[in-house]
């Protein structure tokens, strides 16, 4: 245990912790905005699946990475308004949609990187690890002068310039949400879409809108798990992250900030199987700490809320 | 609409669906193939498709039975889970465990079949049931949680799935592998608990097959034919209406997803000690996915299933021999899939030309009604 902790108690830990919940922090923003406008898209893990790979690949072929995240983000948006086409207007219904897209993303992704780089190590190892180089990630940033403040700097600065993006987003998400036209209409048609309509706002452009920024934020954050996470990509790399997201919306009822602080929670989790594994624990007991924390929070999270609602109740009979 | 009307429109409707779910394939085998030019290219392209339709049951000479039982095989664990799928999303209830549960259930079977001698015949059933039941408590969790909290099922049961994988993984790794083998391989089964093969051709096509035909006709009836099976159904159309008309909703909740369990886990144990001779899975299977596609362009009707998981088991078959033979990866099932999914899951798709059909039927009844009137005035 005294091993654990020594380990715990490090800045690389804390490092650790940001730059995992990095990416999980993208799916989330992106399960905030479009839950706020009353849609579940759980396509987010094969969205991030999808964008890891265009983004990866173009990286390579152009050479800049610059290029590839704008491809991994024109690719996120491009999913997802192929989501909404299917939900809204072919009124599908977007679970299904949903399931679909992360099928698509977790074996159609491996039958695109075997089609378009003739890659095959075997059935499952294709990856395009072996394409990318350092050159090709997405650069760090050293805060001037944050860097040299000891602990703090080693803990906050030479992070992924996505990851600050990231945490920018969360931010600019509540300013959009919420001081911003588009985020009231957005909200109306999340909260009553009859009403919304009624007042001259057109619900299916709003979800058009919101399925499309989560499809944003979903490639950013797979551009962060091929290009900055992790060199290239691998298959189901995103194990599951997009999952974690929306449990982290929901722990987080639908807040930003709130939302940012269940991602990191499980940012933190994973982290902490990572150090469990490194210490000597088995990896199998390990990995699964993440999927655990999620149940176990969803489940403190419904608690909490059922009492805050008996509260309310009483509250108003007395 | 007439009843065989409606019925003309489903047919037709899931024939375009599928017919586009080929265009991409071709597509994208297209994208993929061998050769210079483009002439050689779509000689490539048709050589790869025939393998992929028509090469399953049709071989170079005349009818393939190997692989008509081969696709018979593949079909026992897709029909276990797509049969969990349509009870659980008939109630609307969205749980994704049939993944984690068909692992689970084969590990249970397979721990069954090891470690437990038992007579001849008992053995096996012991060992199918211990299976079916643990996915069935397994589902309990998500199915509780839901019920009686209002966590979402799905989020529940994928984390579940995960969690699954890797403690039957731990549990090999460490205990249970059969330290002999080169792999991480369980102890062999015994005798005793072996599924018994149905043809035995080297398919692996077991009797297995003919519990999941009756299971099909079993599920049909608990859905169509029960009063467990009508509040199901009813949960899934309106819940408020099935609460106020005093259906028990959160029981009916569990119940669905508890049986969806036992479905899912059933078909583990069938699957497992129907092809295997030791446990050796190290990845969830993806059969539970499979199952979903399948519950879906079956419309969640269990008879219906039949057909649709001999579709999927087909085009499964038709995209290895693609792989083997043409340079495809096989992968490409997993977005023909995808594409067969929505299309069948879209309910506005081709509603135009089913309201132009309805417009059609009424004008048509109106005139004969005209005529009808015009006839008695005379």
């Amino acid at each position: 245990m005294s091993t654990l902790l020594s380990s715990i108690m490090t800045t690389g830990f804390f490092y650790s912790i940001i730059r995992i919940t990095s990416p999980i922090l993208f799916a989330t923003l992106g399960a905030v905005i479009v839950e706020k406008a009353g849609i579940s898209n759980i396509g987010l893990d094969g969205t991030m699946m999808i964008s890891a790979l265009f983004g990866s690949l173009t990286t390579y072929w152009s050479g800049s990475w610059i290029v590839g995240l704008l491809v991994a983000l024109v690719v996120g948006v491009l999913v997802s308004l192929l989501m909404g086409l299917f939900a809204f207007n072919l009124k599908t219904d977007i679970i299904l949609v949903g399931i679909a897209i992360n099928m698509i993303g977790s074996g159609g992704t491996l039958f695109l990187v075997k089609v378009l780089t003739q890659l095959s190590e075997g059935k499952s190892m294709a990856s395009t690890t072996s394409l990318i180089t350092k050159a090709h990630q997405i650069p760090v940033w050293n805060i001037p002068l944050v860097k040299d403040i000891p602990v703090i700097g080693s803990v906050v600065s030479g992070h992924s310039i996505l990851t600050y993006v990231a945490f920018l987003f969360v931010f600019l998400t509540w300013v959009m949400l919420y001081k911003m036209p588009i985020g009231l209409n957005l909200r109306s048609v999340g909260e009553n879409p009859n009403a919304a309509s009624s007042v001259g706002v057109s619900v299916m452009k709003m979800r058009y809108i919101a399925i499309a920024l989560s499809g944003l934020m979903a490639g950013f954050g797979g551009a962060f798990m091929s290009m900055s996470y992790a060199m290239g990509w691998s298959q189901d790399m995103v194990a599951g992250r997009g999952f974690i997201a929306l449990a982290a919306q929901a722990m987080g009822s639908g807040e930003p900030l709130g939302s940012m602080f269940a991602a990191i929670l499980f940012g933190f989790a994973q982290a902490l199987g990572i150090k469990f594994s490194s210490i000597g624990v088995d990896s199998n007991l390990a990995s699964p700490i993440p999927y655990l924390v999620t149940i176990i929070g969803l489940v403190i999270f419904a608690i909490a809320k059922r009492n805050k609602e008996a509260k309310r109740r009483k509250m108003k009979a007395a | 609409m007439s009843k065989k009307a409606q019925l003309r429109f489903s047919i037709l409707r899931g024939f375009v669906a599928i017919l586009i779910a080929l265009l991409v394939a071709a597509v994208l085998v297209f994208i993929s193939a061998d050769g210079a030019t483009i002439g050689a290219k779509l000689s490539s392209t048709g050589d790869a498709m025939l393998n992929m339709l028509v090469r399953p049951l049709w071989g170079k000479k005349g009818f393939a039975a190997k692989n008509f039982t081969d696709i018979l095989a593949a079909m026992i664990p897709i029909i276990f889970t797509s049969l969990a799928a349509c009870v659980m999303f008939a109630a609307n209830q969205f749980n994704l465990g049939g993944e984690g549960g068909i692992m689970l259930g084969a590990f249970m079977a397979s721990m069954v079949a090891v470690y437990l001698p038992l007579p001849t015949g008992l053995h096996l059933v012991v060992a199918l049931i211990v299976a079916s039941v643990s996915v069935g408590i397994m589902m309990l969790i998500p199915a509780v949680l839901k019920a009686k909290l209002g966590v979402s099922e799905m989020v529940c049961s994928l984390m579940l799935n995960s969690i699954i994988m890797y403690i039957i993984n731990y549990l090999m790794n460490t205990s249970l592998a059969d330290k002999s083998k080169g792999q991480v391989m369980s102890y062999d089964f015994l005798p005793t608990a072996i599924l018994p093969p149905l043809v035995d051709n080297g398919s692996k096509l077991s009797w297995g097959f003919v519990i999941a035909l009756v299971f099909i006709v079993l599920t049909s009836i608990f859905i169509y034919r029960t009063r467990w099976g009508y509040a199901i159904r009813m949960i899934g159309i309106n819940q408020d209406f099935a609460t106020y008309s005093g259906i028990k909703v959160g029981l009916i909740i569990v119940l669905s997803q508890v049986i969806g369990g036992l479905l899912a886990g059933l078909g583990g144990g069938i699957e497992m000690l129907g092809r295997y001779t030791n446990y050796q899975w190290k990845a969830l299977p993806g059969y539970g996915w499979t199952g979903i596609t399948v519950a879906c362009i079956a419309g969640n009707n269990p008879i219906m299933v039949l057909f649709a998981a001999f579709f999927m088991a087909y085009l499964d078959k038709g995209c290895n021999l693609m792989a083997t033979y043409c340079n495809v990866p096989a992968q490409l099932i997993d977005i023909i899939q995808g594409v067969v999914f929505v299309f069948f899951a879209a309910e506005q798709f081709l509603a135009g030309y089913r309201q132009k059909q309805v417009v059609k039927a009424a004008k048509a009844e109106i005139e004969a009604m005209n005529k009808a009137g015009k006839e008695g005035e005379r």
